[in-house]
């Protein structure tokens, strides 16, 4: 069973940030592998290990991301697919799910996973998008996958609106992965020394029959014009002393304060 | 091409409010530029919503009956959904981010070429293109992301309007959806609910909900009490969830679920973004910590400092006197 496992390399969000002049600036520039995306990493490595087959990963982005191509491969990736775009910044998720959609048209793979989020846009988008594009079946927000061998079938656990929902998806499918699926390995000393001698291949947009303007100016939909202040909300009041005093004080404030009991 | 179309969900026979308040929003959102406003409502038995939705204004409703809609399959809101936008036509389709919608929202952009964006804190309508504020970068800040598309899909976290009805002449077209689930590729085995979906988390008016810091059964019990006093939904972080105290169900924040209840309880919970990303759009917030210097107490309306296994029998005992008198 061959897995392509769709990554994404993200800005560390846990970096502090400010806003300037509508535009973000954090104090590192330091770039991760996504974190929903490395739960995909992880569960098509635990699937693979289980019931044989090879793990790629795909990602698009700049020269830089190789990094994370890299990360992926140390923790158990058997290869990568570097598709280039160095200046991604005017693409949005329909275009990432394009330049996927092109590539695997021409890759072979039973089973795609994307994270069912980005952890920098939170867009949600791509897998969707993706699995339309190539008419495949798919399930999103995936917390738990098993393949049924006999049936060919990808049984997928998701978390619905009210309850966890099991799904059947025949195979070739996509599934969107939680991080709730797992936690993702940190890729061993081994690993990190095997991972500099597997393939990564390099692909333009050009060999997709992409052309960049196009994605940016017609596949992509939406636009993003800067950022701003999440509005704080109004300072609050704390109170420290003991256990009766604390919850008398609260229940006062709830009934005759905020009048929300 | 001249309407605003709201997808308004349903489940376990109700309407979702946030449905609701995104019906409101859009029923201002309509007059202010000369649009019609439009809902639809996809279900096995549609007609017994039509009224209560017909309160909020839309000129018409689509009652979209199959009872496919009813068993939580994401192909049938897909192509039901799809079908009404070849047949509508509308300019702008709404709803409210509901898992389900998360699920398909991406799709159906796909197919009919719009303009996506999801998740919205807010959202308006200027000269014609639709802009859009969302939280990005774990809800630390938020984007201004703008579509001109002929198709805008917009779907709204909950709490971010408030649902007022408003009602109008309204006409009822029903449609009976002809869904073939023998075609589908994927097929729903089974659904697994908890017994702590009892109450629609999303939909609470009253959360209280568990950290790392309520430790085990003992404090699990604690939380349990205090929501039963108050006929509250019971949330968790993701430490608790994880840990297997409570279903994933209930997790709330950024990868869980989104709240906005009038009262929330963050027991035992340090208020990590992740977490804070689910809830901060909650009225009244109560944070109980030992760590006076635990970042929650930056979002709490009221923050008490102490230990939850001192506080919360205290407080769930003064809530049922409360309560009963
Ligand atoms: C991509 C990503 C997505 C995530 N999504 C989510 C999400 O959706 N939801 C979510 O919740 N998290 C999410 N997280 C995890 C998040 O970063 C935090 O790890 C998590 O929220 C911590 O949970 P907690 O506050 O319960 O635990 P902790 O951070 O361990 O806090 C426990 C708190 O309990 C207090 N405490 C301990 N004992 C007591 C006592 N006796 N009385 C009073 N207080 C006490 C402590 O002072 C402490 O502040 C995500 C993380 C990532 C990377
Ligand atoms: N540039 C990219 N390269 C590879 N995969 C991506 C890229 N962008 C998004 N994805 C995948 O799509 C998922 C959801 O993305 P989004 O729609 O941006 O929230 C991510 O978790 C990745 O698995």
């Amino acid at each position: 069973m061959k897995f392509s496992v769709c990554i994404k390399q993200v800005p560390d969000v846990s970096a502090p940030l400010t806003i300037k002049d509508g535009n973000l600036s954090q104090d590192t520039d330091r770039m991760v592998l996504d974190a929903y995306s490395a739960s995909a990493v992880e569960e098509a490595l635990v699937l693979t290990d289980k019931h044989g087959g090879d793990v790629e990963v795909v990602l698009v982005g700049p020269d830089k991301a190789k990094e994370t191509i890299r990360k992926a491969l140390a923790m158990g990736a058997a290869t990568g697919v570097h598709i280039v775009v160095e200046n991604t910044s005017g693409l949005d998720s329909a275009a990432f799910a394009e330049i996927l959609a092109a590539w695997h048209k021409k890759s072979d793979y039973d089973v795609i996973l994307t994270g069912k989020q980005s952890q920098d846009t939170d867009a949600g988008l791509t897998g969707g998008m993706l699995a339309w594009k190539l008419g495949l079946p798919y399930a999103a927000n995936a917390v738990g996958l098993t393949y049924d061998e006999a049936a060919s079938a990808i049984v997928v656990k998701r978390q619905g609106d009210s309850g966890q929902e099991m799904v059947e998806l025949k195979t070739p499918c996509l599934v969107t992965c939680s991080n709730d699926m797992n936690d993702p390995r940190i890729p061993s000393l081994k690993g990190i020394m095997q991972s500099k001698r597997k393939k990564v291949e390099t692909v333009q947009l050009s060999d997709l029959g992409l052309e960049l303007d196009a994605l940016s100016g017609t596949v992509s939909q939406t636009q993003v014009h800067g950022f701003k202040e999440v509005p704080g909300r109004e300072p609050g009041k704390k109170f420290e002393g003991d256990a009766e005093e604390l919850v008398s004080n609260l229940m006062n404030l709830l009934e005759n304060e905020a009048k929300v009991l | 091409m001249s309407s605003i179309l709201v997808y308004v969900a349903t489940q376990d026979g109700k309407i979702k409010r946030s449905s609701l308040e995104v019906l409101s929003y859009c029923k201002r959102l309509s007059e202010e530029n000369g649009l019609s406003l439009e809902a639809a409502v996809l279900d096995a038995d549609p007609a017994r919503f039509t009224d209560k939705i017909a309160s909020y204004g839309p000129s018409k409703i689509y009652a979209v009956k199959n009872p496919a809609f009813s068993n939580h399959l994401a192909s049938a809101l897909l192509e039901g959904l799809s079908s009404l936008i070849s047949k509508i036509n509308p300019r702008l389709l709404a709803c409210a981010s509901t898992e389900s919608v998360k699920e398909v929202i991406g799709a159906l952009g796909a197919r009919h070429n719009a303009g996506v964006i999801p998740d919205v804190a807010s959202f308006a309508i200027q000269n014609g293109s639709v802009n859009a504020e969302r939280p990005v970068m774990s809800a630390k800040v938020l984007s201004k992301t703008s579509s001109s598309s002929d198709l805008v899909l917009v779907s709204v976290r909950s709490g971010s309007y408030d649902a007022v009805e408003s009602p109008a002449e309204t006409t009822v077209e029903t449609i009976e959806f002809d869904f073939e689930t023998a075609a589908l590729k994927s097929l729903l085995k089974e659904v697994i609910s908890s017994a702590g979906d009892k109450v629609d988390l999303s939909e609470a008016e009253v959360v209280v909900a568990a950290g790392r810091g309520i430790k085990d059964e003992q404090g699990r019990k604690l939380i349990e009490d205090l929501a039963d006093s108050l006929g509250a939904a019971v949330g968790a972080s993701r430490a608790v969830t994880e840990s297997g105290l409570f279903p994933a169900t209930l997790q709330i924040g950024q990868t869980g679920k989104v709240v906005s209840p009038q009262l929330y309880f963050a027991v035992g919970i340090s208020g990590a973004i992740q977490h804070v990303a689910g809830m901060a759009n909650s009225k009244v917030i109560v944070a109980i910590n030992k760590d006076a210097d635990a970042p929650i107490f930056q979002y709490a309306t009221y923050g008490l400092v102490g230990d939850l296994f001192k506080i919360l029998p205290l407080l769930t005992e003064q809530i049922r006197t409360y309560k009963a008198s």
